[in-house]
Order: C-alpha cells, then structure tokens, then sequence
C-alpha cells in the first residue's frame, strides 16, 4: 500500500528545532510528509512526537528552521488558520454542547444555510458510525464513541491534513484494533493526509504508509513498515520495532558489492553491501536477525542456505508459537528463535540439541 | 463505645454553633417586647413592624445596591485574576496572588480604617460608593478562589480544539470557556452578594451618612422595644443567606462535574 514516490509533497520540515527554555526538545527535525500519506511519528515517551505534532497544528511556536504545509511557509500562522485539524489525545469534546454542536462547531463561519449545515453534520456522523446520536449530550458518551465525534468534528472541515496524537491509546485493546482498521478504511475514503502520533509500534506498522522513528528529538529512521522491520537503520530502531538478535561480529574485508563478515558461531560469511545499516563506524559491529528468520530443523530437513548446531537454553510456549532461546555451538550470545507450532511436531525441551538454519541474506550488518 | 468522646463534641459544637441562630426565629414570632424566656405565645406582629419602617427600607434599598455593585464588580475582577493565574505565567506571579489573597486573612477592622483614612485624604466623600469599593476588597479573594477552581478544572485542550476550529481568543472565550465557567460565576455572585450583604465593619466606616442593613441593626440596639423587629429581621436574613449560598454551592459542584474536574474544596 506504499504510494509512488512521485505524489506531491504536503509537508516539509526543513531543519526544524524547538526548546522548551534550555531543553532541546526538536533537535534539527527535516522530512517530508507526502499527500495523501497515512503517516505515522512513533518514538518511545517524550522523544518529542506531541510537539512535532503540534508544529504542523501551529500551537507550538518553532525556534528555528521551516515547517511548510501544501508549499507554504507556515511562520506566523496561526492554528485558526492553517488547513490542518487535529483530534486530540483527550478527544477534546465540548461538555457543554451536544454531539451535533460538537461536530458542527467548526461550521459556524461556514457561508451555507443552516440546512445545508445540519445535513453535512448528519454525514460526518454517518461516516463515522454515530448516526443518529446527534442530539446525545457530549458527556454521555463512551470513549470510543468520543473518539469518533473527535474524527467527524475534525473531517467535517475537510482539512488538508489531519493530525491525530494518540488516538487510541485511551480505548481498550479490542476496541483499538477495530478502530485501526476503521481508521484505515476512513483514510482511504476521504483521501486526506493522515499523521499518527503513536508509541505502539505495532500500530504504526499495521496502519501507517510511512513511519518515522523518533528517539530524543531526532528522526532516527523514515522508511514503509516493511523496510523499517527488515532493514532498521541502527540497533536502537531495531530494539524498539519488533525484536532482534544481535551477535558480535567482526569485518574481514569489504568491497562495494559484498562484505566478508566473520561471526562467533555463524563462522565465516559473505553479505551484499546493501545489508549494512547505517553509516559506517556508528556502532559496534555486529550482525542481526529477526527471530523469525532462524528455523530449527527436524528430521531430515534440510537447510536452504546455512546450518549448525545449537542447544535449547528457554522455551516459552504461546498456543500457535513457541519462543525459544537458542545458543549456537561457540556464540557468545543465546538467541531469541520464533517457531509456528505445527501438529505432530514435538516442541523442544531446555537443554535439548537442535539443529538451527538460517540464510544470510536475511541478516543486517550493523558496524 | 468507640469515637463516642468525638461524636459529644461534635453535638457540643453544633449547639453552640447553631443555638444562636435557632433562638432568632424562637424570638422573632415570641409575643412579647422582651427577649427572655419563658415565651408568651405566638404572633406575626413583629413582622408587620418591619413593614412600617422606612429607615430600614431606605438601608435594605442600600444593601441591594452594595451587594449587586459589588459581586458584579469582585466577580469580574476575580475572572480576570483567575483566567491569568491558570494560564499564564509572569514573573512574581505567587508574589502578586498572595497580596490578593491577603484581605481574606487581614483583620478586617485594619482595612476599613486604612481604607478611611485613604478616602479621606484624597478627598473622595463617603457614600455608598465608598462601601462598596471596601466590599470589592474584602469580596475580590474569595471570587479568585471560586473561579480558579472554576478555570482550573478546564481542560486546556478544550480550547485548543476552539482555536484548531477556526476560532480566535475571543471567541473561543464566549464560545467555550464562559459556558463552562458559567456556575462558577453564578456561584461567584451569589457569595460575594451575600458577603456584602451582612458585612458590617467597612459599611460602619465608609458609609458616611447613609447606613446598609447591618448597619441599621446595629443602631437599633440602642432602643429596647426594636429588639424582637431585629430578630425578625435576622430571620429573614439567615434564611435569604443560606438559601443563596446553597444555590452558589449547587452550582460551583455542577460546574466541577461538568467539566469533568475534581472537587478541590469550596466553602460549604
Ligand atoms: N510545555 C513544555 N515545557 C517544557 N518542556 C516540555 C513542554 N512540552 C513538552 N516538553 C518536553 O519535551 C519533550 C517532548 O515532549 P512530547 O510531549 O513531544 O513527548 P512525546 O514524544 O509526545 O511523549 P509521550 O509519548 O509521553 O506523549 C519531553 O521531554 C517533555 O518533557
Ligand atoms: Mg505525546
């Protein structure tokens, strides 16, 4: 669901810094939102999310360098002004309105008849499920109905862009993902750009066309989910989406299409030079992998690429996995080894001797 | 029996609390021109005097218009003060709200002479004017501590939403903010109303000529016989001065749930 590379920019940070007095909240943000993008800011608590969020909405005054949404420098505007709305982490609904003044406030300027404006209210609320509710009293609502008067009061305008911080991180987890996946059917609809703030990475990934990854105030990764989860930057990105095992690992020699990489318990192997992350010297080098890409091997399977022995040093059982740590012959190191549990299989003791396969060119180079 | 010292004096307190007031009405519907027991039956006369006395018109007149005067004007002050203080912050902020807050504590009689001799030297004649600045002063702190709450329990983000809405500040304030601190505004009037209403000591210094209600029934006491008009006239003003603060009371609690606060004290 990755959109051409091609679609036009909607918003742009160029060099975007921002203190909260000496705190250096922004730290030289620059990226580019496209249009029509469902985008998602994910970092862990206070790597500054809400506050690039609340840049493009204008309530959060920049300290230097430029936010430009649909080509204009948005300096000196101010939120009442901008093509953006904004569905708030607290939903925001006025206590003291109903549910059809809440999502027709946003309207009173609006040249059209007092008609024409209650019918585009019944819409926004038909769009987002609540038809009907209209005349309900804001406070006697339930959070995922809140959640949703939120979405229609901010849509009714037709923004360029919608800016959503954490908006389901107050719902239960059923009710999150059936409002993921609404949120994705709506995106879609109405075709406006969608920016995410979230901590939760598997919703990033679920919902999101792009990501960026925030660690202290700076992008640390911008890619698709999949080049996120495959191909992470640095070991910090790789830490925080999903899991990954990471083995010591040491460079025998490189050209520009391959490098020789030498590892305790893997021996000696070759990778293509695009399986390194980063730039060069960032880290300690090492290599990694996603549990998923080692398999333990019975019977008389045999491996596509490369194998070697190992022992069983944990077992955690979920119903349709098992999680196992396994210590290849010579590694300094257990790894974390994801296996779908298949009937008649047996699933392994701690302790036991398993063979493990794995192909080399699902691994990252750190270094 | 466990707590029972406590719960003795708890009624020891609300008899003595309460006994004074409870004899008001006993006195005011008492036939008999003495204030002592044992009574001598039931009348309204006392009443009706009330009626018939147009130095007590002319200083009810007086209080109304203090007491309108001056919970509109310490209700306004108090928005300001507490609109600023929950959302800006300037230097010596703490400092400022302190020298506010501090009529609340000042013993009121220091005030009211500091307040005279202010008036009286830059030349400005008493009157009821003068009153109610005094009434302004000693109302103000407690209009701030209402509405503060009022304005604290608001969520900052509701306003956010008014302006992300195509909104302005101003509008934002008349749209959002004063419907939602509407009850504390009401409760707001209503105390500071009824604070100026038996508030004696500024009114005995400021009012020159003119004299309010507790005035006037502190001059009464000089004659004998218009004692049981008093304690009918007491009677009806405890019963308009709970009634009033129970009506604040039931409106500052509405507003805090409505906006979804916590109840973070109040007066009653
Ligand atoms: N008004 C403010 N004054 C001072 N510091 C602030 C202010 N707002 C945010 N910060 C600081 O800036 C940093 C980033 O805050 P921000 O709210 O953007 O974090 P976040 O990534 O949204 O985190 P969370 O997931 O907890 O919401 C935090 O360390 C926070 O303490
Ligand atoms: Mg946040």
């Amino acid at each position: 669901m990755t959109l051409p590379a091609e679609q036009p920019t909607m918003i742009e940070f160029k060099d975007v810094h921002k203190y909260y007095g000496d705190y250096h909240a922004l730290r030289g943000i620059t990226a580019t939102i496209r249009a029509g993008e469902f985008f998602s800011l994910l970092g862990p608590s206070g790597c500054g999310k809400t506050t690039l969020l609340r840049t493009i909405a204008g309530f959060e005054d920049i300290s230097s360098g430029v936010v430009m949404i649909d080509a204009k420098d948005m300096a000196g505007v101010p939120a009442n002004q901008r093509p953006t709305n904004m569905v708030f982490q607290s939903y925001a609904i006025f206590p003291h309105l109903t549910v059809a003044e809440n999502v027709g406030f946003g309207l009173r300027k609006d040249p059209r008849t007092k008609e024409e404006k209650a019918k585009a209210v019944s819409e926004a609320l038909e769009m987002v499920g609540l038809t009907g509710f209209g005349a309900r009293a804001a406070h006697a609502l339930s959070g995922g109905q809140r959640q949703r008067v939120a979405l229609a009061r901010a849509l009714i305008l037709k923004p360029k862009v919608l800016l959503l911080d954490e908006p389901l991180s107050a719902l239960d987890k059923k009710m999150r993902e059936q409002m993921q996946v609404e949120l994705i059917k709506l995106q879609r609809q109405v075709g406006i750009t969608f920016i995410l703030v979230t901590h939760d990475q598997e919703e990033a990934l679920v919902m999101s066309d792009r990501i960026a990854v925030m660690f202290d105030g700076e992008i640390a990764q911008l890619d698709d989910p999949e080049t996120l989860y495959r191909k992470p930057a640095n070991r910090r990105v790789a830490n925080f989406i999903g899991t990954m095992n990471f083995l010591p690992a040491k460079i025998v020699s490189e050209t520009s299409q391959s490098i020789q990489v030498e590892a305790a318990g893997f021996g000696s192997f070759t990778v293509a030079a695009d399986q390194a992350s980063g730039k060069k010297g960032d880290e300690e080098t090492a290599v990694g992998f996603r549990p998923e890409t080692l398999t333990i091997l019975f019977d008389d399977q045999k491996a596509s690429d490369r194998e070697a022995m190992a022992t069983v040093e944990e077992v955690v059982y979920y119903g349709d996995m098992t999680y196992y740590d396994i210590r290849l012959d010579g590694a300094p190191v257990a790894m974390r080894l994801s296996m779908r549990n298949v009937p008649g299989r047996p699933v392994l003791d701690i302790g036991a001797r398993a063979r493990v396969a794995w192909s080399t060119a699902a691994l990252v180079l750190f270094r | 029996m466990k707590g029972g010292g406590f719960k003795i004096y708890a009624v020891a307190y609300l008899i003595f609390l309460y006994a004074p007031i409870i004899l008001l009405p006993i006195f005011a519907f008492n036939n008999a021109a003495i204030i002592a027991f044992p009574l001598s039956g039931f009348t309204t006369k006392w009443f009706q005097a009330l009626w018939a006395e147009p130095a007590l018109w002319n200083a009810a007149k007086n209080s109304l218009i203090v007491g309108v005067s001056t919970s509109i004007l310490s209700t306004a002050l108090g928005v300001f003060a507490a609109r600023a203080s929950t959302r800006y912050n300037f230097p010596g902020k703490g400092g400022i709200l302190g020298m506010i807050m501090l009529p609340l504590v000042l013993p009121e009689i220091i005030l009211a002479v500091a307040l005279l001799v202010l008036l009286l030297g830059i030349g400005v004649p008493l009157s009821m004017f003068t009153v109610t600045l005094g009434h302004v002063l000693v109302c103000t702190p407690f209009s701030i501590a209402i509405l503060s709450a009022a304005f604290q329990s608001l969520d900052r983000s509701l306003e956010e939403a008014s302006y992300d809405l195509g909104e302005n500040a101003v509008t934002t304030f008349w749209l959002v903010i004063l419907p939602l601190v509407m009850p504390g505004i009401i409760s707001s009037l209503l105390i500071t109303f009824t604070i100026s209403l038996d508030e004696f000591i500024m009114a005995f210094f400021l009012a020159g000529t003119e004299s309010t209600l507790p005035v006037y029934i502190f001059s009464q006491f000089r004659f004998p016989q218009a004692v049981p008009v008093i304690m009918a006239l007491g009677t009806i003003l405890v019963l308009l001065s709970i009634t009033l603060l129970s009506i604040a009371e039931y409106f500052r609690r509405r507003g805090i749930a409505r906006t979804g606060g916590k109840d973070t004290g109040g007066f009653l």
